[in-house]
Formats: C-alpha cells, sequence, structure tokens
C-alpha cells in the first residue's frame, strides 16, 4: 500500500487577468519553452512514489486535458490507481486567489474515501520547485502535526503569494501577499487522509471559504507545522514573476536542481531536435525541440518550434511555441505567446520594467 | 488478434560490426542517430506513416536496450504493437537465427497468428523514407508474388551490390550477386513484400534444405526466379543511406545538417518518431560565450564552447573553450573544457577530458570514434 496520495488544485485563478491565462488555466502556462506549470506538481508527486493522484479541474480545462492525458508521462495509466480526473467548482463559483478552495476538496471526499493511504499530499500548480516529498512525510510524522506546510521565506515581494504568522515552526495565522523574508507558503501541505475528510466536515458550513482561511479562528485548535524548503522555488502567478522564474532558467545551476536531481516529466511529442543554421547567433538562452535558427536569440526561452528567420532578433523574450518570427522582426522584453507571427520588419518591445505580452494568436 | 493486410518483419538482430565500439554493448538498430533518435525509428516510422499496425521485431544481439527502447510500439503510434521476437525453444529444441530467411522461419508461427495477405520484410538498420504503402500498391498492381526494393546506384559502384535485373514492365530476371561485369544498376535495399502463403511455403523448404544458408537475397529469391515466380522491382528515389560503418553513419549524420539537408528531419508529411517518453530534459542550454553554426541540437545539452557543423545530441555538453567541429556528440556525450572534437563520433556518455584533441582536421585520416561510457584522457 502506498503511504501517500496525492491531490492537485489546479484549479486556481489568476486575481489579475493576463492575456496569458484568458485562454487557459494557470496550471497549464507554459514554462521553460517545453513544459507547463502542472508538470512540477505532478513529476513531485510521482517522484517520491505517489501512484495515485487526482486532479481538480478548472472550468476551462481542455489544455490542461490535452496535457495530462491519461498521466501516461507520468506513470499514472494503472491498473490500481493513477491519474483521476476531478471535477471543480461550476464556473462562476470558484473564487480567485484561493489554492484550496474547501467546497473543491468536499466535491471530491469519495477519493479521499476511496483509499486507505495515511497521507495525501496536497499541492496547487503555480510554482516551480522540485521538492522530495518524503522529507515532509518524515517531518509531519515526527512532529505529529495534523498539517504540515511547505513553505520558505519570501525572495521577493509577492501580492499573490501567500505567508504564515509562523511561531517556533507552528503556525499561527495566514495572509495573502508575502513581503520580503516572510514565511511564503508554497501551496503545498501534506495531512493526514482522515484529518482531512474530518477538516472538510468541520467547515462544510463554510465551504465557500480556502481551507487555509477556514483554519483562521482554529490555529491554536489544529496543529499547523510550517516545513522549511531549502531548495529553488519560484512562484509564477503574474506576468512579471512568470518571466522572472523563466529567466531564472538561464542559470544551469538552478536547472540542474529542478530537472537533474529528480527529473520533471512533460507531454512527450515527436520534436526533431532543434536547428541552427550558418549564421545563426544564440547565446544565454535555452532552445525547445524543432526550432529553427537563422537569425539571433540572446538571454530567451524559446518554446517548441519556434522559427527564428534571418536577421530576426530575439533578445530578452520568451516565445512560446509555434510563433514564427520573420525576417528582420525584432522582439524584445516580451511574452510571446502561442502560435504568433511576428510580420517582417515588426517590432514587438516592451522595457525590463514593463514586460510587453503579445497574446496567443 | 485480428486480420491485416501488411504486416512487418522487421529484422534488428545484427551485431552490426562494423561499427565497431559503437555496437559494443548494443544491437546496431538501438545506435543512437541524428541527435535524439536511434536507428530503428527510421524503418519504425515508415511503417506508422504507410499505416502497418503490427511490427514484429527480430532481435538476437545485445538486446537489453533494443528491448526497452521498443517497449509496446506506442511511441510509433502501432496500434497493435510491436512485437519483440528473440530466438526461442521449442520441444524440438532451440537455435540461433542462421540468417535472415531463418529468424522469419522460427517465427512463422508469429506471422500465422496475425494472419496477413502480405509481409513486409524490413532491415532495421538503414535509413530512409519509404512508403510501404505504395510498394504494396505497385506489389498488387503488378500481381507480383514477391516485389523487391531497389535503387540505382552508380553503374561505377555497381558491382558492390546485390542487383537485379528486370524487364521494361519491372519483372525481374535475373539476381545478380556482386558481379563483375554488372547487367543492372539497381541494387536491392533488403526489403521485399511476399505474398503470405508463398512466403511461408518458400520458407519451410527453405528450412529443410540443407544446402541453404538461409538468406533471403542469397537463397529464397534465386530460387524463387529459377522456380519462374512473379518477381517484381519497386524502384525507390529518396535518400536510402546504410549506415553500418563508422564512414558512411558520420557522412549520413552529416547529412542531416544545412539549410536544405538531403535528409530533412523536418519534413512534415513523413515524421520521425522515437520513443521521447524517458526524455524530459529541459530545452538545450547555450552559454554566453556559445558559438553555433550549422549544428543540430537535443533537449537537455549544454554548450558554453563552439559547436560547428555538428550533431550534439541530447544530455551532451560542449565546455567552455572547447570545440566540436564535423563531428557527432552521441548521447550524454560530455566534451571538457578546452578538448577539441574534429571529425568525429562520441559514443554515449563518453567524456572527452579537458584539452584533449580527439580526431583531426586531416582529410585524409580516418574519422576518429569512441564507444559508449568511455574516457578520452590526455594519454590516449
Amino acid at each position: 500500500m502506498a503511504k501517500a496520495i496525492g491531490l492537485i488544485t489546479a484549479n486556481y485563478s489568476t486575481k489579475f487577468p493576463s492575456p496569458l491565462t484568458d485562454s487557459r488555466p494557470a496550471a497549464s502556462i507554459p514554462f521553460l519553452g517545453r513544459y507547463r506549470a502542472v508538470d512540477f506538481a505532478l513529476s513531485n508527486m510521482v517522484n517520491c512514489g505517489i501512484r495515485t493522484v487526482g486532479m481538480v479541474m478548472p472550468y476551462n480545462y481542455r489544455s490542461l486535458i490535452d496535457h495530462v492525458g491519461s498521466g501516461r508521462e507520468w506513470e499514472l495509466t494503472r491498473k490500481s490507481g493513477g491519474l483521476f480526473i476531478l471535477p471543480g467548482s461550476a464556473f462562476g463559483t470558484s473564487r480567485t486567489g484561493s489554492r484550496f478552495l474547501l467546497r473543491d476538496l468536499a466535491h471530491n471526499k469519495v477519493f479521499l474515501e476511496r483509499d486507505n493511504a495515511d497521507l495525501v499530499a496536497v499541492s496547487a500548480c503555480n510554482w516551480v520547485y522540485n521538492v522530495d516529498y518524503n522529507e515532509i512525510f518524515a517531518a509531519h510524522e515526527a512532529s505529529g502535526a495534523d498539517i504540515t506546510v511547505l513553505t520558505q521565506a519570501a525572495r521577493d515581494k509577492d501580492v499573490d503569494v501567500c505567508s504564515f504568522d509562523v511561531v517556533d515552526g507552528r503556525v499561527k495565522g495566514i495572509k495573502h501577499g508575502a513581503a520580503f523574508g516572510d514565511t511564503a507558503f508554497l501551496d503545498c501541505f501534506v495531512v493526514g487522509r482522515e484529518k482531512l475528510l474530518e477538516l472538510l466536515d468541520w467547515y462544510a458550513a463554510n465551504d465557500y471559504l480556502d481551507l487555509f482561511e477556514a483554519l483562521a479562528g482554529d490555529y491554536d485548535r489544529v496543529n499547523v507545522q510550517a516545513y522549511d524548503f531549502e531548495g529553488y522555488a519560484a512562484p509564477i502567478f503574474n506576468k512579471d514573476t512568470y518571466f522572472k522564474a523563466n529567466m531564472d532558467m538561464l542559470d544551469p545551476k538552478i536547472t540542474h536542481e529542478l530537472f537533474s536531481v529528480r527529473p520533471i516529466a512533460t507531454k512527450a511529442h515527436d520534436n526533431q531536435p532543434a536547428k541552427f543554421v550558418t549564421g545563426a547567433k544564440v547565446s544565454n538562452s535555452r532552445i525547445s525541440g524543432s526550432c529553427r535558427i537563422y537569425g539571433t536569440v540572446t538571454n530567451s526561452i524559446l518554446g517548441r518550434g519556434v522559427v527564428v528567420e534571418k536577421g530576426a532578433v530575439v533578445d530578452n523574450a520568451i516565445v512560446m511555441q509555434g510563433c514564427t518570427i520573420k525576417s528582420g522582426a525584432k522582439v524584445e522584453y516580451a511574452i510571446v505567446d502561442r502560435n504568433n507571427v511576428v510580420p517582417e520588419g515588426t517590432e514587438i518591445k516592451g522595457t525590463e520594467a514593463a514586460i510587453f505580452i503579445q497574446a496567443k494568436a | 488478434m485480428s486480420k491485416k493486410e501488411l504486416l512487418a518483419m522487421l529484422l534488428a538482430g545484427g551485431q552490426g560490426s562494423r561499427l565497431y565500439d559503437l555496437t559494443k554493448d548494443v544491437a546496431k538498430p538501438a545506435v543512437s542517430f541524428g541527435g535524439k533518435y536511434r536507428i530503428i525509428d527510421f524503418p519504425l516510422s515508415n511503417c506508422a506513416n504507410s499505416g502497418i499496425t503490427a511490427v514484429g521485431v527480430l532481435t538476437q544481439y545485445r538486446p537489453y536496450l533494443l528491448h526497452s527502447y521498443l517497449g509496446t510500439g506506442s511511441a510509433w503510434n502501432l496500434e497493435d504493437g510491436v512485437a519483440i521476437l528473440p530466438p526461442y525453444a521449442t520441444q524440438t529444441g532451440g537455435a540461433w537465427y542462421a540468417g535472415t530467411a531463418d529468424a522469419v522461419t522460427q517465427n512463422l508461427g508469429y506471422i500465422e497468428m496475425n494472419d496477413p495477405d502480405y509481409v513486409i520484410i524490413l532491415s532495421g538498420d538503414a535509413l530512409c523514407r519509404m512508403d510501404y504503402a505504395d510498394m504494396l500498391a505497385t506489389h498488387k498492381a503488378n500481381n507480383a508474388e514477391l516485389t523487391i526494393a531497389v535503387m540505382p546506384v552508380p553503374w561505377e559502384d555497381a558491382s558492390r551490390f546485390g542487383l537485379l535485373v528486370a524487364d521494361e514492365t519491372g519483372r525481374i530476371t535475373e539476381f545478380q550477386e556482386k558481379p563483375p561485369v554488372p547487367k543492372s544498376n539497381l541494387a536491392s535495399m533488403g526489403i521485399y513484400i511476399f505474398n503470405t502463403d508463398l512466403l511461408i511455403n518458400e520458407l519451410r523448404l527453405d528450412d529443410a534444405n540443407p544446402e541453404s544458408s538461409h538468406d533471403f537475397g542469397g537463397d529464397i529469391i534465386p530460387k524463387l526466379l529459377a522456380d519462374g515466380r512473379r518477381l517484381y522491382t519497386y524502384k525507390f528515389e529518396g535518400f536510402w543511406r546504410d549506415v553500418g560503418t563508422i564512414a558512411s553513419f558520420h557522412e549520413t549524420s552529416m547529412e542531416l545538417l544545412g539549410e536544405k539537408p538531403s535528409f530533412d528531419l523536418f519534413e512534415k508529411d513523413f515524421p520521425i518518431m522515437s520513443n521521447t517518453l524517458s526524455l524530459s530534459y529541459p530545452p538545450a542550454y547555450f552559454g554566453p560565450d556559445a558559438n553555433v553554426d550549422d549544428c543540430i541540437v537535443g533537449n537537455g545539452s549544454k554548450i558554453y564552447g563552439d559547436a560547428i557543423h555538428s550533431i550534439v545530441s541530447i544530455d551532451s555538453v560542449i565546455g567552455k573553450g572547447a570545440v566540436v567541429k564535423d563531428s557527432v556528440l552521441l548521447p550524454g556525450a560530455i566534451v571538457k573544457d578546452g578538448a577539441k572534437v574534429i571529425n568525429a563520433i562520441v559514443g554515449e556518455n563518453s567524456t572527452i577530458e579537458e584539452g584533449v584533441e580527439f580526431g583531426s582536421a586531416d582529410a585524409g585520416k580516418d574519422y576518429a570514434f569512441c564507444g559508449n561510457n568511455v574516457v578520452i584522457g590526455k594519454e590516449e
């Protein structure tokens, strides 16, 4: 019997709509060219031996289902256990900003009741990190906590990140927003399966709240312990943090930690290796499969199948899958969403302080 | 098991001894090629792109990697799957595959189980893009019993090949194995479509013949010709390369490069598929001083130095100040800082130590190569 099952709440919707999340849930936002945000939550669970994962779906789930499919890439196509697609709140009732809406969890009590694992690992998918759940399980058992939350001292001020008041390792309260150095919540926690069911019953009348909001008056009664994560973690809630986290991937030390120690799986595609012709110039960049580079790419992240024509320049930019940057065009301090063709001679230009977003074509 | 029109039998048991250390640990069809592929991806993709749904893969030499790579065949969208067919024992004993025909003879049960109308025999170690459905259409149009894919070769090289002499309708009149005086320049590609009944019948006869070397080219085809059977050619004019030697492996790799390569991996109509399920590397990284000129580069690789006119496969590394030129780095190869790799093939997960020069710019010299999992230091 596996010790834990996983539950991913993929139905978080952003508070500040951006063109990147107009057409897709935050869980399936592309990251580092070939990944999507959900890959981290899913892979982290699978890497520590979890073989039963429920995923609470957002209302606009097309791209997410397309990506995770039957869970094959995460070895979740199984006879026992595997990937469970769970319904989320109906359109219009999900609250923005809530990661662990009680109603979504209560909807899916059957998923929790049908397994007999001791623990449930619960994660949203708005963060990029590679964590070993076995360490959290061990801390959870050692401390005898009801809930163990994954935290890290905030590296930046971020209004979208939640943070905890923590006294001697025990959580006393939660607030929206994190200032530098606050105990940021990495939107991941471990809880006893039966304890979670019990909490869902307790708060059944307040199911419009987030679990941690519902706990607000009860932190003395419910023992919530913080577990400090020492590795690289980056939130990707909004345009600026999303851009910054992608650019962090230009540091091979970070990508080594994130992708090489325990693998992050993603949907497999039959992409060719990237191709570079004579005259191409590429530096400090990440280039995905099926890209064809004839021009110049610097300080950028390119998704699958991007074509940068002769004389085109991409600098300090994220260019997503299937875009073509035509000859003489220039993309700078910008995020170019999928399938855009940037015409000859055009400039798509933001600044370091104000990254421009070109919506999906 | 449902009836199939065309079943593929893919001969993948060869050692590929002329690839030396590249096939020390793996069968030739499992050797990496083209940045992220293995040689067997090409015939398997052809099968899938031709509408074939079931492929029997005959394996024998060093099969572990090949077997695990093939899996169920779902990576190539083969809905009836890949059947891995190594030699096996029966109540009357068992034996290694003695020849190409013997390998198929020992697996006639697999063919009978699938009950196809036609069987296509493929080689697991050549590189081409070929529509087997078109070949089958030709086979049917000719009302042939056996169709052999042929390609025109230069007349001056013709005597190195098994040649087929055909009349104006494509009917084969004569087979010449490496003749001193060629009567034809149509070389056999080792790709055959048989009517299933004929194949089964002939293989049983061949099996019982103690004189036979149990080879399609050497025994089966000459006998069918002598019997007056309807043998036809299928002329193939596209890209086809045997990658069986170090030189042809290197040169064919280089043919993937350039703006208009002879073999274009990016051709959309006939995609090359591979088993990428286990390959979740991040996109290739290019350092601040990287220089990449006329290359293909796989995911997970890290380039800090110069990559010129080369294949940089998945998960390989080119260190600071290192130069890789006119070379092939197989997956996981590491070229450390300041090393130079020129006109060479570096095996999977092998390392060229700092400052070492591997290979030579001298065009008169043979290509340098090393096998998998080796370290090339200063003293070698």
